[in-house]
């Protein structure tokens, strides 16, 4: 079954409330050979927050198989194949990443099958407080079904499911916030 | 130091980064840094690093892997703080 994670953030609020150049900052989440990308890059800024999207996109697609949490994002490792697109490498799991950049978001969608054009995915961003009913909107538009009855409910690891009554309506989600933003991905139950 | 002393220390570091009050309010040993506090994860990072100043201790990542509760937490910064 095809695994999806994602996870946006908020630029603005990255840069008023982390300090990427603090001292261990880089060193504890970052490889060598990620550090130095970052360095090396026009605006480092933009790189330490697109990696730090990919590994988390990509460790919420791995959670969603192994049902563990924690906290290694220096395990997880970014490759740019171009400027938005790449994968992530964690012990012998390849996730491939898209990301989407601009002022005021970076935004990265992880999966663990490369996507095709078959695939069919749900996605969007809005306000944080949104996210929920859009999915059930989805949901309820693809499935025939009164958005009223969908009810959401977390796994052991807090990833989120929908339902209707007690029919899983979707596959894989992903749900992410950080600041003004929160994004969705899934794909829907067949 | 003791359990209490490290919990009224750790309230002081995670205070700029908890977005759920009620869950800071009842803060314990019990307290998960993400499901209760809803401290957002890019800012982990951050409070491990304000952990490792205010205790004077190096998190090794192993011991980082597991820092996502406050019972965790004490124990690896009394692990660390014995060693």
């Amino acid at each position: 079954m095809l695994r999806i994670g994602n996870d946006i953030v908020d630029l603005k609020l990255a840069k008023t409330q982390s300090n990427w150049q603090r001292k261990g900052f880089l060193e504890k989440q970052f490889t060598q050979k990620e550090q130095q990308e970052i360095w090396c890059s026009k605006n480092p800024f933009f790189k330490v927050w697109q990696f730090w999207s990919m590994k988390e996109a990509a460790y919420k697609c791995y959670t969603q198989k192994v049902e563990k949490r924690f906290f290694a994002p220096q395990k997880f490792e970014c490759f740019l194949l171009e400027k938005e697109k790449g994968f992530v490498v964690f012990e012998n799991s390849k996730f491939y990443t898209t990301s989407f950049l601009d002022e005021f978001y970076v935004h990265t969608i992880a999966s663990d099958i490369l996507l095709g054009n078959n695939t069919t995915l749900f996605l969007g961003i809005d306000l944080p407080k949104n996210i929920g009913n859009n999915i059930k909107l989805k949901l309820s538009e693809k499935k025939g079904i009164v958005f009223e009855e969908i009810e959401k409910r977390k796994t052991v690891i807090g990833a989120p499911l929908f339902y209707h009554q007690e029919k899983l309506l979707t596959n894989s989600c992903s749900i992410s916030h950080h600041g003004n933003y929160g994004a969705f991905i899934f794909t829907a139950a067949s | 130091m003791n359990k209490e002393q490290i919990i009224v220390k750790l309230t002081t570091i995670v205070k700029p980064y908890i977005q759920n009050e009620e869950g800071f309010k009842n803060m314990s040993e019990e307290t998960d840094f993400i499901n209760d506090l809803e401290i957002n994860s890019a800012n982990l990072v951050d409070i491990i690093l304000d952990v490792e100043d205010e205790f004077k201790i190096e998190i090794d990542n192993d011991s980082m892997e597991k820092m996502l509760s406050v019972k965790a937490t004490i124990e690896i910064i009394q692990t660390k703080m014995n060693a």
